[in-house]
């Protein structure tokens, strides 16, 4: 029996998880602090001076690192999310550029070693901290009042707003899939191939009609082909002196920190 | 292959994101008539497609499996520049949602996986699509969209002063190109099973076949691709390779001695000018491209006019 669910049911893999994270961050930014009530373009703003700070200051030893390291905890304890999980989800980044630290550590440039999987992590921490402070609507709407093309910011939003819906009908089809027979182990590498092929041909349909239908909906209600924001959202006094704060702690650290 | 913040210098990702910046400008203003029609439901949902299908995972054998990237199918289905916005929104999300790939590093992921990926998964088709080699080109797309954008990431990242030894990065670039036959392949597969369910939904190829042209542009493409990676790690030309890779072969030999004699210099000032030429030849390749299929699309028109008049 535990066999027979285990093939009928979704694809445990490595996806899983990642969508966890994301239902996990998306319910991080949705609660309420001090840095969740910041307007989303002076976050933006924030996180790129604080990018910008991690990718420039060079050497980046680990002075440099436990400095940043501590702005970033400071802003997740502010939000006031779990510090531990985290800290723990930023590690995504390891995989990648732990291979290219152990390629310069191999080669004799330890220094370089640690600078490439500090930037790296604590760059990845910081989106993830916008990303767990900003719910991902206001996020675009930003973005937009930023400059970002509106064109772009438009299929954003429907990319957002459908990514689990298709995604979880991918998971029910491979899911029906393996109920008609199709095996993960087992099964020869042809049928699993035609399979796989097949999911996709009409998950692509699927969606594909899915999309008429969302236009044609759109088209009946008025849409013109522009998403007109409204933005309730404005930059207080509270903003700015957030902005001017988060920058001053970045020059600082950028600057004058580790020859002190 | 998403590079992530903290990899590339300050000049090589505000570069990209400059040259980024034009490119997904050219692309919103291209689809802007599509967009006012009401089609933007239709790439998002396309966009969430191509991330559902990274789920769906082939068998390649020896146990792993790789899985659909993409570039080259939105080319074939969404048309070009709708393909380039669609990819581009995908790695916004990717880098702001799962960390995947960071977010100054966005222009260069950008250039390499949304512009050149997309435009170089395309060209094959442009040109072969009418022809009988029709799925050969459908393959090629999506080999040449891979390859094309891991080969550029390689060379960011030696551009950036990245370091790794020659062997690792003849390792690379062959994994490059299996991870690209598996995309060409998956692609193939796709494209066929979706046009065989409703033809319409893959974007009508041109009918006039230009064989010739097609080949030298893919080529180039591929070559280009191939020559900033090396113009930039193998800067000694092909005999220290060939003493490189012979000593790097050797592993007891690697082992004893120092590995800094067999690195390569990436990055000594000299070499930088080669590098900036090789990614600079690449840019080069796409304007003589787009150029050339302007004016052979134009004198192809002409010539089917004329054919038709003559009837």
């Amino acid at each position: 029996m535990g066999r027979q669910a285990r093939a009928c049911g979704p694809r445990r893999g490595k996806r899983e998880s990642v969508e966890l994270h994301h239902v996990v961050i998306e319910r991080w930014s949705r609660q309420d602090s001090v840095l969740h009530r910041r307007d989303a373009r002076i976050k933006l703003i924030a996180l790129g001076a604080c990018l910008v700070g991690v990718a420039t200051t060079d050497p980046f030893g680990w002075m440099e690192s436990l400095g940043f390291g501590l702005l970033f905890s400071g802003g997740v304890l502010a939000a006031r999310l779990p510090l531990g999980a985290l800290l723990l989800r930023g590690l995504v980044v390891v995989p990648f550029s732990g291979v290219f630290s152990l390629l310069a550590f191999v080669t004799g440039d330890s220094e370089r070693a640690f600078a490439l999987l500090a930037k790296s992590y604590l760059s990845a921490l910081a989106v993830l901290l916008l990303a767990a402070t900003t719910p991902m609507p206001a996020l675009l709407h930003g973005a937009a009042s930023l400059g970002a093309p509106k064109a772009l910011v438009q299929v954003l939003q429907f990319l957002y707003r459908y990514l689990f819906v298709v995604s979880e009908q991918a998971q029910h089809m491979w899911a029906a899939a393996s109920c008609r027979g199709l095996q993960f182990a087992g099964s020869r590498r042809r049928d699993r191939w035609q399979a796989a092929r097949g999911v996709l041909a009409v998950l692509f349909v699927r969606s594909y009609e899915r999309a008429e239908t969302i236009q044609r909906a759109m088209l009946a209600r008025g849409f013109d082909g522009r998403m007109h924001l409204i933005s309730a959202t404005h930059v207080g006094r509270a903003d700015v002196v957030f902005l001017a704060g988060v920058t001053a702690v970045v020059l600082l650290l950028r600057y004058c920190y580790s020859s002190m | 292959m998403h590079i992530p913040d903290g990899f590339l210098t300050t000049p090589v990702w505000g570069a990209a994101a400059a040259l980024s910046l034009s490119g997904v400008a050219w692309s919103a203003r291209k689809s802007e008539q599509a967009l006012e029609a009401g089609q933007a439901p239709l790439m998002g949902v396309m966009g969430a497609f191509v991330f559902a299908a990274q789920m769906i995972n082939f068998p390649v054998g020896l146990g792993t499996s790789g899985h659909l990237l993409g570039g080259a199918l939105l080319a074939v289905t969404l048309g070009p520049a709708a393909g380039v916005l669609v990819m581009t929104a995908i790695l916004i999300v990717q880098a702001l949602l799962f960390q995947d790939g960071g977010v100054l590093a966005l222009g260069a992921n950008i250039f390499n996986m949304a512009i050149a990926g997309v435009l170089v998964g395309y060209l094959p088709y442009y040109y072969w699509g009418a022809t009988p080699y029709r799925r050969a080109a459908i393959f090629l797309g999506g080999f040449l969209s891979v390859f094309a954008s891991a080969c550029l990431a390689m060379s960011q990242l030696l551009l950036s002063g990245v370091r790794m030894p020659a062997a690792v990065a003849w390792i690379s670039l062959a994994l490059f190109a299996v991870t690209a036959a598996v995309e060409g392949a998956i692609t193939l597969a796709v494209a066929g099973a979706i046009e065989r369910l409703n033809p319409n939904w893959i974007q009508a190829p041109r009918n006039t076949p230009r064989l010739g042209a097609g080949v030298v542009l893919a080529a180039a493409v591929f070559l280009a691709g191939v020559g900033a990676l090396f113009a930039s790690s193998l800067p000694d030309g092909l005999e220290k390779l060939a003493e490189r890779t012979g000593i790097a072969g050797r592993a007891r030999n690697l082992l004893q001695t120092p590995l800094s004699d067999y690195e390569l210099h990436f990055l000594g000032p000299q070499w930088l000018g080669k590098v900036l030429a090789g990614l600079l030849g690449l840019l080069a390749v796409y304007g003589v491209c787009l150029l050339i299929a302007r004016w052979a699309g134009k004198r192809g028109r002409a010539v089917q006019g004329a054919a038709s008049g003559s009837l």
